[in-house]
């Protein structure tokens, strides 16, 4: 199934980060997929999203099966704690996560208290994105392929 | 499951390589992220072991002008292949557009090859899906070893379905094969990505792939 976010859904998803980012004192964040995608991310500038998107869907699916050996059916929060940076995720729904970037211990409460209602305004934007799908899960948009025999091209021979 | 980002105009894809442990699949990514043009490429993430064996997956972004107006993003992922890794397996393949099975071609790896796609096919199943309707090709690896099965038995063994599938083979260590086989998948991902499962674009007309 492809889901497809519009200029409108992103700049609303951004708003809600803006929000957060703000509320929370945090220093980025991005809404990732399960599997791995980035939907949307600001402020990240040192970090490649893809990657932190990438770590951190496998991180949190991973804390997921621990849960559920221990008898929940999800930990809904996540926090990586350092001595100086720290990061948690914020389950959105079954799909989707919030990740938020943040300096200074002294700001984990603020974080876990305002990445619960950033990520349940998430869900609205992506519940109705998800909607507008085709039934058979494929994208409205019409796509076109370029015209290229290979590709990826390697740089030297092998 | 493909991401359409309309603002951002970008496209991403989920590729996996998959296969029985010690097969190649770490090697395929780490010599495609080597060749390949450094405009097209992210970092080559490990999480592996001591041991470098991959212990959760790796992971190294690709970018593509394969669709027009998009940036078309490839997300490459491997799987550990170690029998006990499977729930590893299964989180790995969540969202997947496209699988690349690498076979180890050493005869003494055949049950290894067999199981591992079994085990492919069931991971899919566990989500909703099915080899049947993922895009994939089948990498025969190795190829430069001694003691290895023929092309024809590997097919046979591996690649005897209704349809065939693509078959490559391939020494990833020598970039043998690998970039063939990424560029098939890649085509079969970005075919279904366009024309859906019914192989038909939006004017109902069937796409076909042209070599």
């Amino acid at each position: 199934m492809t889901l497809e976010l519009t200029s409108h859904d992103a700049d609303r998803l951004r708003r809600v980060l803006r929000d957060l980012l703000a509320q929370a004192e945090a220093d980025s964040c991005l809404i990732c997929d399960q599997a791995g995608h980035v939907l949307v991310q600001l402020n990240l500038l040192d970090e490649d999203p893809l990657r932190v998107s990438a770590l951190g869907a496998g991180v949190f699916a991973a804390t997921r099966e621990l849960a559920r050996i221990i008898g929940e059916d999800e930990f809904s929060t996540v926090l990586h704690q350092g001595d100086r940076r720290s990061i948690l995720i914020e389950a959105v729904d079954e799909e989707s996560l919030v990740v938020v970037l943040f300096t200074g211990d002294h700001k984990v409460g603020l974080v876990k208290l305002y990445a619960p209602a950033a990520a349940a305004a998430v869900r609205r934007v992506l519940t109705e994105a998800r909607n507008r799908s085709n039934t058979d899960g494929t994208s409205q948009t019409r796509f076109e392929l370029e015209d290229s025999k290979s590709i990826f091209g390697s740089s030297n021979a092998g | 499951m493909a991401f359409v980002n309309q603002a951002s105009r970008e496209v991403q894809l989920k590729i996996v390589y998959y296969g029985p442990a010690l097969s190649g699949k770490t090697t395929n990514l780490e010599t495609i992220h080597e060749r390949i043009r450094p405009d097209h490429k992210g970092d080559l993430t490990s999480l592996d072991t001591a041991q470098d064996r991959t212990l959760f997956f790796d992971f190294m972004p690709l970018e593509a002008d394969a669709i027009k107006g998009f940036k078309t993003r490839f997300l490459m992922y491997t799987v550990p292949g170690q029998v006990m890794y499977n729930t590893t397996r299964r989180i790995v393949l969540r969202g997947v557009d496209g699988v690349v099975f690498v076979a180890d071609s050493q005869w003494g790896e055949m049950e290894a090859n067999v199981e591992s796609l079994s085990n492919l096919e069931e991971n899919l199943r566990a989500q909703g899906s099915s080899l049947e309707h993922v895009p994939h090709v089948i990498q025969f690896n190795k190829r430069d070893l001694d003691n290895i099965a023929p092309e024809h038995y590997m097919e046979f063994v591996l690649n005897n379905g209704e349809t065939r599938r693509p078959s490559f083979s391939s020494v990833a260590t020598d970039g043998t094969g690998v970039f063939e086989a990424l560029n098939m998948i890649a085509r079969l991902v970005l075919h279904r990505f366009v024309s859906g499962p019914t192989g038909k674009d939006a004017e109902g007309q069937q796409l076909r792939l042209v070599d």
